[in-house]
């Protein structure tokens, strides 16, 4: 009954309009899908809810995939939940195989996408009691183990990659304090009432120092072997033996993790891609571009979204920022979220999940044929290039909210990003961190009030406990690693 | 990286002293659980830790003799140093010079100074790029721009 709903001739074509402004937004830094829906809501007005639903689904796709692309091509995060995709697919895009990066990502969305959009279908209402089930102590334990996972990818300096973690969560501090309306380390500047912006830190963090980097020798092009033959442009068939595992388990992990309400697409990848370094053969070639690295947290995200979706429409809870507008939007339309919502309006509701499925293929069809046209981007001179990376960075990263402080952030970031680069520090824990440092700064509290401060509390609930042990194995893992090997070849590894 | 982590280690130590003087001035907690400063505090004695760990064990290291020094050569340093500065000029006249001067300045002197290229291609790309990124941001996205005190 919903794809009868979705498909009509109205509905697909206003879905690729969704997807084809989705992706050009995404593919700007700084704008990303939650400000893409939002754009949209006023132009949705005259079209009957499916119409309008069905647009912002694919502008959300659009925006998750466009932000993978400046992932791959240049380094730039599109937004947070791109941020994985960066440590592999620009580094097989350096390889001479952005084809393939782009390929898969767009493909791994689509199949981890249909995959949520499947579970959503057959297990909605048992997950939203699964998704009541986590407190704040299970909150606290999931986002400090997302974090803890995510250090241990500091390759052979974890404890790097735990200092970058750590003032991360510092970074995250700066600001007015929810849950006490105290500033901190605010310095009396209006701005940094606010925070830390996420935009500034990521494209400074990521894409300036990578600039910067560049700078030092001049650089021809990003990449030198230029192969445009078609069929260098896909995965070709070892890529996808590589990648099912990484599929599989980036799918499972992201739409488990995008059903509870304020996890997201971004714990998602994180931990998608941590997952899939643990489980590899060859956890050291990660970083430098295997294709993995780009399935799971591509296949992630995109599952994350649609687990997002569970709460919304069981019990009225939107899980994420995207999610919450597209609430808005409901709520505009006159329908109300919640338990009622498959019972009062099924065929909007099928409509809205078959058109997500739609948003999916559309963006298939959409991109594939894009992706020689990004990689003819590339081959432009770097001499080039450059300036317009900086520039588009820049002026993205203004446009966000036209503030010009978001550019001192990213002007700072860029070289605090250079210094870590050369000093060997891991960025995207940093990144992550501040991402994740609020709601488990928020979590902590809350569990502490509740148990009255007695830190028992995250190990005597079965799931938080779970969580907590994985995340102090993950935490220590590499310590006891190092201590074993020393004890066995007295060598002197490196901390 | 030895000396680099040497000095990493202190300027740590000193920051974490600083995060934790500030979090011990915030204001108590109002409710049973943890005030505002819990975390700052505790973080800071975390990196604090940590930064002692990077320093005892650079110390405890051997100078590697073979190791590539961590920053690069004069030139390269100049280059980033010129371009980041060509940044911070970007950021600070953004609002007095108005998007369309202020891009096309920048821009040109990232081609021209740090990169040292001829004027033709340096005008034409900085045309080029202040102009499409002012298609896109502003005439496709409708997004404010700053203009100058000239108008435009």
């Amino acid at each position: 009954m919903g794809f009868h709903v979705a498909s009509s001739w109205q509905n697909l074509f206003f879905c690729f309009i969704g997807t084809l402004f989705g992706t050009l937004i995404g593919v700007l830094p700084g704008i990303g899908p939650t400000t893409g829906v939002a754009i949209l809501i006023p132009i949705t007005f005259g079209m009957n809810p499916t119409t309008a639903i069905i647009t912002m689904a694919g502008v959300y796709y659009g925006a998750m995939y466009g932000g993978s692309t400046t992932s791959i091509l240049l380094n730039v995060p599109g937004e947070s939940s791109s941020v994985m995709t960066t440590l592999d697919g620009y580094q097989m895009a350096r390889k001479g195989r952005p084809g393939p990066a782009l390929g898969m990502a767009a493909l791994s969305s689509f199949i981890a996408g249909t995959f949520a959009v499947l579970m959503l279908t057959l297990i909605a209402p048992v997950l939203a009691n699964y998704a009541v089930s986590f407190g704040p102590p299970e909150y606290f334990a999931l986002t400090f183990m997302g974090l803890t996972m995510v250090t241990s990818l500091g390759g052979d300096a974890p404890l790097k990659g735990i200092i970058s973690a750590a003032l991360g969560i510092l970074v995250a501090c700066v600001g007015i304090d929810a849950q006490s309306g105290v500033g901190r380390f605010t310095f009396d500047n209006l701005y940094l009432l606010d925070g830390v912006g996420f935009i500034g830190m990521a494209v400074g963090l990521f894409a300036v120092s990578e600039v910067l980097i560049n700078i030092e020798e001049p650089m021809q092009r990003i990449f030198t072997e230029t192969k445009l033959n078609i069929r260098s442009l896909f995965p070709n068939l070892q890529d996808w033996k590589d990648s099912f595992g990484a599929l599989w388990r980036g799918s499972i992990i992201g739409f488990f993790v995008g059903v509870l309400p304020g996890a997201g697409a971004v714990i998602a990848s994180f931990m998608a891609y941590a997952v899939e370094k643990r489980c590899s053969r060859h956890p050291e070639l990660f970083g430098t571009g295997v294709i993995e690295g780009v399935a799971a947290p591509e296949g992630a995200n995109n599952a994350a979204a649609g687990g997002a979706l569970v709460p919304l429409l069981t019990l009225g809870i939107p899980g994420s920022g995207t999610t919450a507008v597209l609430m808005g939007a409901l709520l505009i339309h006159g329908m109300r979220p919640g338990p009622l919502l498959f019972s009062a309006h099924p065929d909007f509701v099928w409509g809205l999940i078959a058109s997500m499925y739609i948003g999916n293929v559309m963006l298939i069809i959409q991109n594939m044929p894009m992706v020689g046209l990004w990689v003819r981007l590339l081959k432009i001179p770097y001499k080039i290039l450059m300036p317009l990376i900086i520039a588009i960075s820049a002026v993205g990263v203004f446009a966000t909210d036209g503030n010009i402080f978001d550019m001192w952030v990213m002007v700072f970031f860029g070289f605090l990003g250079y210094l870590m680069r050369k000093l060997d520090y891991p960025a995207a824990p940093m990144v992550l961190a501040l991402v994740l440092g609020p709601m488990m700064e928020m979590a902590l509290r809350q569990s502490l009030t509740l148990s009255y401060g007695s830190p028992t509390v995250f190990f005597n609930r079965p799931i938080s406990g779970v969580l907590m042990v994985f995340a102090l194995l993950s935490l220590f893992a590499p310590l006891l690693r190092l201590l074993w090997n020393r004890y066995k070849v007295g060598g002197k590894a490196a901390i | 990286m030895k000396k680099a982590d040497l000095i990493t280690g202190c300027v740590l130590l000193a920051f974490s002293g600083f995060v934790i003087w500030e979090s011990l001035r915030m204001p108590p907690s109002a409710t049973f659980g943890p005030g505002p400063g819990f975390l700052p505090f505790w973080m800071g004695v975390i990196v604090a830790g940590l930064a002692a760990i990077l320093f005892l064990t650079a110390w405890s290291r051997k100078m590697d003799p073979k190791a590539p020094p961590v920053f690069p050569g004069r030139k390269a340093l100049t280059a980033v140093g010129l371009a980041l500065l060509g940044l911070l000029l970007y950021t600070v006249l953004m609002e007095p010079l108005g998007f369309l001067a202020n891009t096309v300045l920048f821009v040109a002197f990232l081609m021209a100074v740090v990169q040292r290229e001829g004027f033709k291609l340096t005008a034409a790309v900085a045309l080029l790029t202040t102009s499409g990124l002012y298609i896109i941001f502003h005439l496709l996205l409708g997004i404010t721009l700053p203009r100058s005190p000239f108008g435009f």
